[in-house]
């Protein structure tokens, strides 16, 4: 009886040994989840080696700077891969293309003279014409889509891509012939982009600028912090120049965060689990990690118009993590008073949290 | 982890393992059934949830225990107890911080980089290129000349330690964990 749990233990970790090697064949799947219905002892030995597994992904952190085929010691972790890093600037800006302004300047080259005449008025046509596909193309009419607090919005775009709009948020979207512009004017908007190399899908929030061709990724704004979650694929993040400067580029890797606003730009990297999680709003659940109740409760607040205040310095030091529904603020304070050293009280339509001492 | 329920199992219910293993320990003297205690303590939860989401996920698992280890009392199945059916008095885990005091994601690298260093030398060297350096096992088995098959075997054997610890360190029950040691209690790592 007692070699019972570890035997099924060593079968479900050779079932998903089997699947990690690749070449699971629809056959092995059924297989497998005949296995997993026979006994419930099954499924949760399973789910606990997956979970675990799953986990493990976060180990590619520990990559970062070791070369590739080496194995470090033991125990050489420093605290570098566990913290956050500036940027690497510039090498990610040599890593951009730099075809754009050359191609500039080609076009620039003086015309040979006896094509003087020509070329004056073929300047005159392709001005006119230019002129005419700007006002067919370029400048097209911005569609804007805004929510209210506490709903979300999914929108189609005509390109393929889809939004979802976070609660109490704003979005003017622009898809013209060479560029996909989305105006995030407020608030916070996933983004899932289609494909296009040859039009890229720009998301403009205050000076600050997120290029993607296809991928996904969220962008919030909070007055001048703009917030860039990467879920799938890569992102550039630029700003715009600052006293005439260029600022240098950001490539934001899938699981990568960054966090931009007055002082530069902070990137954290992560899994596209963890990117996974901070996206978890749009299933109406806000998942919060050693998190201060003031930042949890001003995250809720963005979703419900009857508002949770901190009610002392000492409450809003605390910590919480967990996974909540943003929906119902009422249920939250509910949780936090039985699990934190607070209490709250409603006093008119808001909660307000003390801590209790 | 493609169900809701399965998601939340992992969410609500693993993450309490390091306690609930402390727990079981505490009451139950004969070492060698906690794994059997604690696959039963989850069957009995899974089973239970898929037919009503307990709304207190952590107070349901322990009182599952609980009750588990009285029925087995009861059944006669097992003679030594130390602190004989009084679970109730060990009911300290159980209004520990609820809403799943949970780690921040540094605080899980550190447990998993701390786990993988604990994997024997193979193991690690294996689950490092597989997970680190994200190589399909078939190119593993290339690099370092050995079967497939022997690759494969390797991940098995890392996913159960690597789960072990893991799990094993990812509830919060500090206080509980130090009092448990000083009772001399071994931990099975």
């Amino acid at each position: 009886m007692s070699a019972d749990s570890r035997q099924i233990e060593q079968e479900a970790a050779a079932w998903l040994a089997r699947r990690d090697a690749g070449d699971f064949s629809p056959e092995d799947t059924a297989a497998l989840d005949a296995w997993l219905t026979q006994r419930t002892a099954h499924r949760v030995a399973l789910l606990r080696l997956e979970a675990a597994w799953n986990e493990s992904g976060r180990l590619k952190a520990l990559g970062a700077g070791v070369p590739a085929g080496e194995l470090p010691q033991r125990g050489r972790w420093s605290s570098a891969p566990f913290g956050w890093q500036p940027t690497t600037t510039p090498s990610d800006e040599a890593e951009l293309p730099t075809s754009a302004p050359r191609l500039r300047r080609a076009s620039l080259r003086p015309a040979p003279r006896r094509f003087g005449t020509f070329a004056a008025a073929a300047l005159v046509l392709i001005a006119v014409a230019s002129y005419w596909g700007w006002r067919r193309f370029e400048h097209v009419e911005p569609l804007a889509y805004r929510t209210s607090i506490g709903t979300l919005q999914e929108i189609a775009l005509a390109d393929g891509s889809a939004a979802t709009l976070s609660s109490d948020s704003a979005i003017d979207v622009a898809l013209s012939r060479n560029e996909r512009h989305i105006d995030l004017r407020k608030g916070e908007a996933y983004f899932d982009v289609a494909k296009d190399a040859a039009r890229p899908f720009a998301v403009q929030a205050g000076n600050r600028r997120i290029v993607a061709v296809g991928t996904r990724f969220s962008v919030r704004r909070d007055g001048d912090e703009v917030r860039v979650v990467v879920s799938e694929g890569t992102v550039r993040l630029e700003s715009s120049p600052d006293g005439g400067r260029n600022q240098p580029v950001t490539l934001l890797p899938a699981g990568s965060s960054a966090l931009a606003n007055a002082s530069g730009v902070l990137v954290r990297a992560g899994s596209a689990a963890d990117a996974e999680r901070a996206l978890d709003w749009r299933r109406g659940h806000l998942v919060f990690l050693d998190t201060p109740l003031a930042v949890a409760v001003a995250e809720f607040n963005r979703y419900n118009t009857h508002p949770l205040v901190i009610g002392d310095a000492a409450a809003a030091q605390l910590r919480i993590g967990g996974s909540f529904r943003w929906s119902n603020a009422e249920v939250f304070a509910h949780l936090i008073e039985q699990a934190l050293p607070v209490r709250a009280e409603r006093e008119g339509d808001r909660i307000v949290l003390y801590s209790r001492q | 982890m493609d169900n809701p329920l399965d998601a939340w199992f992992v969410r609500e219910i693993l993450v309490h393992e390091a306690a609930l293993v402390q727990y079981l320990r505490r009451c139950w003297s004969q070492v060698d059934e906690l794994s059997d205690l604690r696959q039963e303590v989850y069957v009995r939860v899974y089973e239970a949830a898929a037919k009503n989401l307990p709304q207190q996920p952590k107070s349901f698992l322990f009182a599952t225990a609980r009750h588990l280890m009285t029925d087995k009392l009861r059944r006669g199945r097992v003679v030594s107890i130390e602190p004989a059916g009084d679970f109730e008095a060990l009911n300290v885990l159980v209004d520990e911080v609820s809403p799943e005091q949970r780690l921040g994601a540094r605080q899980i690298l550190k447990h998993l980089a701390a786990a993988l260093d604990r994997l024997p030398e193979r193991c690690r060297q294996i689950v490092w290129l597989r997970r680190v350096e994200e190589l399909p096992q078939k190119v593993v088995a290339a690099r370092l000349g050995i079967s497939e098959k022997a690759v494969e075997k390797q991940i098995a054997k890392g996913m159960r330690l690597l789960a072990e610890h893991y799990h094993g360190h990812s509830a919060t029950a500090k206080p509980v964990a130090r009092g448990a040691r000083r009772r001399g209690l071994g931990r099975v790592e």
